[in-house]
């Protein structure tokens, strides 16, 4: 054996005693090394005096380290036994992870069983064509007025445009609809009916349920397209309804297909679409949806462009184009908006540190870190699709679908749900204990706050797996502006020993 | 009160006895109490932290300063307490040729 070999072994031994840490208790972790690192020092010292290199020598320094694990589990299940009887998981990371699922799944259920949730699930799965606008005089900027005439469409129509290659007219009014078949429930009523021209379905690209898909082509019959809801109250969601003919008003209309629930999203309570190949000139004022080319595509980079537009008599006519996309926000985009309100908001009635600071950040390992900010994540992201769902269940539990009630219950939820959410996700996070995630408890009031100047006045919270204690100051000072985490060595255990740890009468040591 | 009862009444294995009555002899770290006793270190340390648990020895760190001075680093040395001077006592009489064994401080010194 050689002196340049020494090295080598004192490196492979240090390499056990390192392993062997591996298995002590973190807290005893950093002693328990020390101990064996001098302990280690005197074995070489004593087997190998001098600097003397041998074999048994190291064989005997190597058997010595080794024993260092024996030393290691035995400190680990003195580290379980110390641990205190939990009766419950009150307070732990897991308990507070397990809660959140539970709301997360019991919103999410709740989501489902609301009809009014589940219709405004289906308007966001009914999405239009990409690329279509409502065009509105811009005299008229709530956008639910009808302010189109049909002079004016057919002029635009007629016309080789540059921004547009397809349009659409409707303008709601109110008709009675006779039935002739014994399926109908009844046979005349006031129903919001949409005269439209013929290719608005095909426009906005909407399907349609039990579309009659055998008509004959020569068929002069302006077609009726049912809501859903009113084929499901007025014709018993009678699959084969389509075909019939009806009279709407003082035309004879033939019933070409229903359309699904929640995908009519622009303005007008309809409950049949009447599809006509021109609308009637002397008809009043009405909408009109057009279909961007890839010219006019570039131009609408906002969700709302001004159109200045050649009417019949070539006057300038000052018109809007307002993305469908955009027209009438969906749940999501509402909670994506409200959301944004509440993280601009949450400063103001919390604060948005952590408390992360210690007295003594070496024992803040990066592990204890990621931890910790893991957790914050897991719950943060939990929070949001609770949120979401509650906020969805609240406001489509008592209100119709599609109203703007609706959507004002939404956004005030969501914001409200969002911002006390987030901040006690703050909260909490600072009440946990670093190490071991765990609320800290036992609030105990310290110092005098007639004495703030003087000596430290605060709460004091407690551990009770022994890691920490936690300083929060009564009074924010100069010297002690936030709280602070005291980490508790090895000392502190016998406060948190539970009842049974001890020698046993009888039992035998060693 | 009750603790030291217990460990007073308790019944030490002849191992921990021997390094009970190593400690008290003055050899006061574990590896001096190896050599003494002829115990490998697995078994040697693990019956101190039991020892110390039980509160019938108790340890504490060298002095950096004394360590410094002789060029070595510190030492963590052990000490019986006063239940442990009791249950030595105890398994003395349990254990009568520990002290043939082990010779007292005393007796080495002289």
């Amino acid at each position: 054996m050689t002196p340049a070999s020494m090295p080598l072994f004192h490196f492979f031994d240090q390499c056990l005693l390192r392993a062997a840490s591996l298995v002590v208790p973190a807290r005893r972790r950093a002693e328990w090394r020390r101990e064996w690192q001098s302990e280690l020092w005197h074995v070489r010292r004593t087997c190998a005096p001098g600097g003397c290199i041998s074999w048994a020598a190291e064989q005997q320094v190597m058997s010595f380290c080794l024993g260092a694990f024996q030393d290691a589990l035995c400190l680990r299940s003195q580290g379980m036994q110390m641990r205190l009887p939990r009766p419950t998981k009150q307070g732990t990371a897991v308990q507070c992870f397990f809660a959140l699922v539970g709301v997360l799944f019991a919103c999410y259920a709740m989501a489902l069983l609301l009809p009014g949730v589940r219709a405004e699930r289906d308007l966001m799965v009914g999405q239009v064509n990409p690329g279509l606008v409502m065009i509105q005089n811009a005299g008229y900027s709530d956008g639910l007025s009808p302010s189109i005439r049909p002079k004016q469409y057919r002029t635009w129509k007629g016309r080789k445009q540059q921004y547009f290659d397809g349009f659409a007219f409707y303008r709601v009014e109110s008709d009675s609809v006779i039935q002739d078949s014994a399926s109908a429930s009844s046979n005349a009523s006031g129903w919001g009916v949409a005269h439209a021209s013929a290719n608005l379905f095909v426009l906005l690209g909407l399907p349609l349920r039990y579309a009659d898909s055998d008509r004959d082509a020569g068929d002069s019959l302006p077609s009726l397209i049912l809501s859903e809801a009113m084929w499901t109250r007025e014709f018993a969601a009678n699959p084969h309804v389509t075909g019939s003919v009806v009279r709407v008003g003082n035309r004879t209309a033939r019933i070409a297909g229903v359309a699904p629930n929640g995908f009519w999203k622009l303005p007008g309570k309809v409950d049949a679409w009447l599809l006509e190949p021109e609308p009637e000139s002397a008809a009043g004022a009405g909408y009109v949806v057009a279909h961007l080319t890839p010219a006019g595509e570039a131009e609408m980079w906002t969700q709302c462009v001004h159109i200045t537009a050649y009417g019949p008599d070539d006057s300038e006519d000052d018109l809007l184009g307002v993305s469908i996309e955009d027209y009438r926000p969906g749940p999501w985009s509402i909670y994506l908006f409200a959301l944004l309100l509440a993280l601009l908001a949450l400063p103001a009635i919390t604060s948005v540190s952590l408390g992360e600071s210690s007295v003594s950040p070496q024992r803040t390992s990066w592990s204890r870190r990621l931890n910790r900010w893991s957790f914050l994540c897991v719950k943060v992201a939990l929070l949001l699709p609770i949120v979401y769902f509650a906020s969805l269940d609240m406001a489509y539990a008592f209100t119709t679908p599609y109203s703007n009630a609706s959507a004002y219950i939404q956004l005030a939820a969501t914001f409200g749900m969002c911002l006390f959410g987030l901040r006690w996700v703050l909260r909490d996070q600072r009440q946990r204990c670093p190490v071991c995630l765990r609320l800290v408890e036992h609030p105990a009031q310290v110092g005098q706050a007639s004495r703030t100047f003087l000596a430290w006045n605060g709460t004091e919270l407690m551990c009770m797996d022994g890691h920490t204690l936690l300083h929060v100051p009564g009074i924010p000072t100069s010297w002690f502006g936030a709280q602070r985490w005291l980490y508790l060595d090895t000392s502190w255990d016998f406060l948190f020993a539970g009842p049974g740890v001890g020698i046993e009468s009888g039992e035998a040591i060693g | 009160m009750a603790r030291e009862t217990k460990s007073a009444d308790a019944k030490l294995s002849h191992t921990a006895a021997l390094i009970l009555h190593a400690v008290d002899a003055g050899f006061v770290y574990g590896f001096g109490i190896m050599e003494m006793t002829g115990l490998p270190s697995g078994t040697v340390y693990p019956a101190m932290r039991r020892l110390e648990r039980d509160e019938l020895i108790r340890s504490h760190w060298e002095r950096q300063s004394i360590a410094d001075a002789e060029q070595r680093p510190p030492r963590k040395y052990y000490k019986l307490t006063p239940a442990g001077k009791t249950t030595l006592e105890a398994s003395r009489k349990r254990y009568p040729l520990l002290e043939r064994l082990i010779p007292s401080e005393e007796a080495r010194s002289v």
